[in-house]
């Protein structure tokens, strides 16, 4: 799946957010996409799934306007971890299921592997997770869905190196296996790491697209 | 009822001695509410001597049309009113109006076609206001408790969005507990009916000369309207301003502060 985005401005009041962004999101990649606070990054990742929409300019999916596809299917095939996780069932076998109800034991336990998280976490109670358990339980629960794009916002925020370099594995296996990956972090050694490319924005601006690698 | 305590206008004049009261009270101990307890009682007293004369006209001529467009007034009224708690919900009383409609209408409706009460105006009137009083309270609350929610729980429903979950099923487990709360009242009042008060309803009918057991046949079908007129009407609320708070791409609206 490859994302166009084609002049987008997104304004809040008199702010603008983004300011006449155009990029190619190619598939089978990582795009890594950095910048200060309040650059834009999230809101670019919200714009990829329709959480938000642009007020200017459009954002192709492999060459149809996102407006002309079913909006449910789109957040299923292009699943958004936020930055701060939010957890919403009680025990952590149950998170994964919210977005597929049926998803059998087996793949619980293989997705908290996936993760680094050990198969017992399956039973526990979501409120005694810490922040980094809980940012890679809701990193399960997206691969769950069995998403084509993953759109990763500051994934690794509240985790140590060691679960950091699980999840930029993680990123670059998602992407070598045929899916998309546009990760968002302030930690550029992450960025360094896994994006194929990389997006710097500045005051809604991109400025210098670039390979990373 | 032959033996009806009649109270004459002297009478009311008279329990005007009690607004006094607490009137000088409020003023001895610097409340500064003398001002709006008077205003509040004159009020009351102007408003219900109004109604009472629209009341006499209405069940002498109009018959049923006159007592239903009487409903329909009071619920216009109690749409606005219940519309208020919605602030900063889109088209709050759009929805409260709607909500307190729905509820009034299966309830008042139910209670004719099931033969409980009869078409009299001076019958449709007082229970028709008795029901959509209710259904203003259950409509109010769940406005409310609706804006608080989707205020504090933006992210909680944006994260159900992002699993590909519809607005509507990405709402639902909040729209429950706003169900539930504004359910609350009803129910409470429901299980000490009797124990801790009397109802306005059996009161009035005691007070009015008619027997106990009569007063409580009534009271009871007055409880059980009530909470059906609660439960339709939060219900009906809580759907129609759930439509108001997704856009057709299943967003979450921004919405304005808190006022």
């Amino acid at each position: 799946m490859t994302f166009a985005l084609d002049d987008v401005t997104v304004r809040r009041g008199s702010a603008q957010v983004l300011d006449e962004v155009s990029a190619r999101i190619p598939t089978g990649s990582c795009t890594g996409v950095i910048g200060s606070s309040g650059a834009g990054k999230t809101t670019l990742l919200r714009l990829l799934n329709r959480l938000e929409e642009p007020d200017k300019g459009r954002i192709l999916l492999d060459g149809v306007p996102l407006p002309e596809l079913d909006v449910l299917a789109l957040r299923r095939r292009v699943g958004l971890v936020p930055q701060r996780p939010v957890l919403l069932a009680d025990h952590v076998a149950d998170e994964l299921r919210i977005g597929r109800h049926d998803l059998p034991e087996s793949r619980v336990d293989e997705l908290l592997t996936t993760v680094g998280l050990p198969t017992s976490f399956a039973a526990r109670p979501t409120s005694e997770l810490s922040g980094g358990e809980a940012q890679r339980v809701c990193i399960a629960r997206a691969l769950a869905v069995e998403p084509e794009v993953l759109l990763l916002d500051e994934p690794t925020s509240a985790l140590d190196e060691v679960s950091a370099v699980l999840i930029a594995d993680l990123a670059r296996a998602h992407a070598t296996g045929g899916g998309t990956v546009v990760l968002v972090s302030h930690n550029l050694d992450l960025v360094r790491d896994v994006a194929d490319e990389v997006l710097l924005l500045e005051h809604g601006r991109l400025v210098t697209p670039g390979q990373a690698r | 009822m032959a033996d009806v305590p009649a109270l004459g206008w002297g009478g009311v004049a008279a329990s005007a001695l009690l607004v006094l009261l607490v009137v000088a009270v409020t003023y001895q101990q610097r409340l500064h509410l003398t001002r709006e307890l008077a205003i509040a009682s004159v009020r009351a007293a102007i408003q219900l001597i109004a109604v009472g004369a629209l009341l006499v006209v209405l069940f002498a001529r109009t018959g049923l049309p006159g007592a239903l467009a009487w409903v329909v007034v009071m619920i216009l009224i109690a749409g606005q009113v219940a519309g208020r708690r919605g602030g900063g919900l889109p088209r709050a009383r759009w929805a409260a109006t709607a909500g307190v409609a729905a509820g009034s209408a299966v309830t008042l409706g139910a209670l004719v076609a099931l033969g409980v009460i009869s078409t009299q105006a001076r019958v449709i009137v007082p229970i028709g206001g008795m029901i959509v009083s209710g259904a203003m309270q259950a409509a109010g609350v769940t406005l409310h408790r609706l804006g608080e929610d989707v205020r504090q729980a933006r992210p909680v429903i944006e994260a159900r969005l992002c699993l590909g979950l519809s607005a509507r099923e990405a709402f639902l487990p909040h729209q429950r507990s706003v169900l539930r709360v504004a359910l609350m009242p009803a129910i409470d009042s429901t299980k000490v009916v009797g124990l801790i008060s009397l109802p306005g309803a059996m009161t009035g009918l005691i007070l009015a000369g008619v027997d106990p057991l009569t007063a409580i046949r009534y009271q009871i079908v007055v409880m059980y309207m009530l909470l059906a007129a609660a439960a339709l009407a939060a219900l009906a609320t809580a759907r129609l301003a759930e439509r108001t708070l997704f856009d057709d791409a299943h967003r979450l609206i921004n919405l304005s502060a808190s006022p």
